[in-house]
């Protein structure tokens, strides 16, 4: 059985060059390899300017990657090849107050998608816009809402919203909770695992919040400087860090759990 | 003797729909060389009880309380220049998004040495105080681990990385040598291990110097590693106060209860994948405010009395404003 997502050596360079005549800094990010089954949910964990946002990029095509390749079910992702892309990988971004336009209507944002890469017409559009946003635990009527009047953990399920409505395989979610207060963000965790079981959804991951990548994901990737220095299924992880910086992070981490911050 | 003591402050905000109490009766105390966190989602008014108490409040704002006590003297009766002293020499901020309440327009060893206290540089020619301050400001930035302090000191805020500049605006906070610092969220969007850091920093200066925090934030993993004590507060309305391992294991607000069972972090016997608890609904915005208790519409044990403003009661040190607390036998 092949697996649903899989990344094959890709590589991404970026050179910085500030003035022509300085020496240009690279960035480098991977080799990356991994493969995501369907239903799984992958953790990306790692440093800031770790490269864990590129690759979040990388995946939904927002970033051309240097080499390497990206196969879904079998079959290669092209680059150019955006329609395919969107049709199966969505992403979720950090600010979802900076993620929606402010000039047009939850509808209007939710039925752009449709338009560009579905054949419905006008009556299946706005029932599927009515659907997704039942789905999401929203009511039909927020589709006539602009985004000042919803509230965070409202406007953070019309970013997901967005990214259901074309019933994509994979959903890319960058540091989705990280704005969100306590509560709410428990109210999101239920609601994506939810989605999860009923949709038999894929996520990939990105937090800080070792907690909630715990609870979760089945399986973690720690990224330093651009590497893959640690991966494998969630709890073997946890319990047994092999890489030093990911056995520093636990031990930080462990430390506020325990309250043993000065003994 | 309290170093800060509030008693029923109620900060009241005019908007186009009328009046509006963005805090209503907020109690808070903090007693020398403690650390107090106040908790609270955002739109909670956290950070306007931090402008009330060092006085930076909008004109159109009316400020009531009955007691705002600075080491027992009246904060709001004194006058300015008094009170400008006191929240200069004994208060420090280290205020919310760094980069943007850094001033852009110089660079941050002038924004750094700017806030060294004379009595600290001593007298002398102006070189050997000069020479005075680079010293003072190098040890300080070293002290909170920032180890290029020179090209840290040359740089401009938008130059640097976000996690720089929160150990620069701790750092500049910790220069003038407060009695009680308040830290706004120091730890927000940081790492787990950068954070620990901050957070062991913080902590080894309450020993050491017996140095006073309050500690705002929402981080509940943060404020439970180093907090003594806890206030909650929602919507404008202290719901419960006391001991943190007090609160930890007993809690009688549901409000706090639903707060500590949003950590994952904090249930061993969770079942990865397995539903967390969350109360229903999201926080009132401030020109739809419920009337009574304000947690009301989405506290599942409301009942009919919760329209009306519960009274705070308290066991022994523990202060918690509720009608149907949680572990207590109803009447």
């Amino acid at each position: 059985m092949t697996a649903l997502l899989t990344v094959k050596n890709l590589k991404f360079k970026r050179k910085v060059r500030k003035n022509w005549w300085q020496k240009a800094e690279k960035f480098v990010i991977g080799p990356i390899n991994f493969e995501l089954n369907a239903g799984e949910t992958l953790a990306i964990i790692g440093d800031n300017g770790s490269g864990k946002s590129t690759l979040a990029n990388l995946l939904a095509g927002v970033v051309t990657p240097s080499s390497g390749q990206l196969l879904l079910n079998g079959q290669k992702l092209r680059h150019r090849n955006l329609k395919q892309r969107s049709l199966n990988i969505r992403m979720i971004f950090q600010h979802s107050k900076e993620s929606l336009n402010p000039a047009l209507t939850v509808g209007t944002i939710l039925d752009e998608p449709l338009k560009l890469n579905t054949n419905l017409d006008a009556r299946e559009r706005k029932e599927k816009i009515s659907t997704t946003l039942r789905q999401v635990g929203l009511l039909r009527e927020h589709a006539h809402f602009y985004r000042h009047m919803l509230s965070d953990g409202q406007r953070q399920r019309v970013v997901l919203a967005r990214a259901l409505i074309l019933n994509p395989q994979v959903i890319v979610a960058d540091e989705p909770f990280a704005a969100l207060d306590p509560s709410v963000r428990s109210q999101m965790v239920n609601l994506l695992m939810r989605l999860q079981r009923e949709l038999g959804l894929s996520y990939i991951f990105i937090s800080h919040n070792l907690g909630i990548v715990r609870h979760i994901s089945d399986r973690v990737l720690v990224l330093q400087n651009g590497k893959v220095i640690e991966s494998g299924k969630t709890d073997v992880v946890f319990n047994w860090p092999k890489s030093d910086y990911m056995k520093k992070l636990l031990t930080a981490h462990q430390s506020l759990v325990l309250s043993k911050l000065l003994d | 003797m309290p170093l800060l003591d509030i008693k029923n402050l109620t900060l009241e905000i005019d908007t186009a729909g009328g009046r509006v109490k963005a805090l209503d009766k907020v109690n808070l105390t903090i007693d020398e060389s403690e650390i107090r966190a106040l908790v609270g989602e955002s739109g909670s008014g956290k950070s306007l009880i931090v402008k009330s108490i060092v006085g930076a409040i909008n004109d159109s704002w009316t400020l009531t309380a009955d007691r705002l006590n600075w080491k027992g003297s009246d904060l709001l009766a004194m006058s300015k220049e008094q009170r400008r002293k006191i929240t200069k020499d004994d208060i420090a901020v280290i205020f919310q998004n760094p980069v943007s309440s850094l001033d852009p327009t110089a660079s941050l060893g002038e924004q750094l040495e700017e806030n060294i206290p004379d009595h600290l540089v001593g007298k002398g020619w102006f070189w050997q105080r000069q020479e005075k301050r680079k010293q003072i400001v190098s040890r300080q930035l070293h002290k909170v681990g920032i180890k290029n302090h020179e090209l840290c000191l040359s740089s401009f805020p938008h130059q640097i990385s976000d996690d720089v500049c929160q150990k620069f605006m701790i750092a500049m906070a910790l220069v003038s040598e407060p009695k009680l610092l308040i830290a706004d969220e120091p730890t927000m969007g940081m790492e787990t291990t950068i954070k620990s850091q901050i957070l062991k920093l913080l902590s080894r200066l309450n020993q050491n110097r017996n140095l006073s925090i309050l500690f705002v934030s929402h981080d509940l993993l943060a404020i439970s590693s180093m907090c003594h004590s806890m206030t909650v507060l929602y919507c404008g309305q202290t719901v419960e106060s006391g001991r943190m391992t007090n609160l930890r294991k007993r809690p009688l607000h549901p409000y706090t209860k639903a707060l500590l069972d949003s950590a994952p972090s904090f249930s061993k016997d969770l079942l990865p994948k397995s539903n967390l608890s969350a109360l229903d609904g999201t926080i009132p915005t401030l020109q739809h405010l419920p009337i009574g208790c304000r947690l009301g519409p989405r506290c599942p044990r409301a009942q009919k009395e919760c329209v009306k403003i519960p009274a705070p009661r308290h066991i022994h040190n523990h202060y918690y404003s509720c009608h149907f607390p949680l572990h207590r036998p109803l009447k």
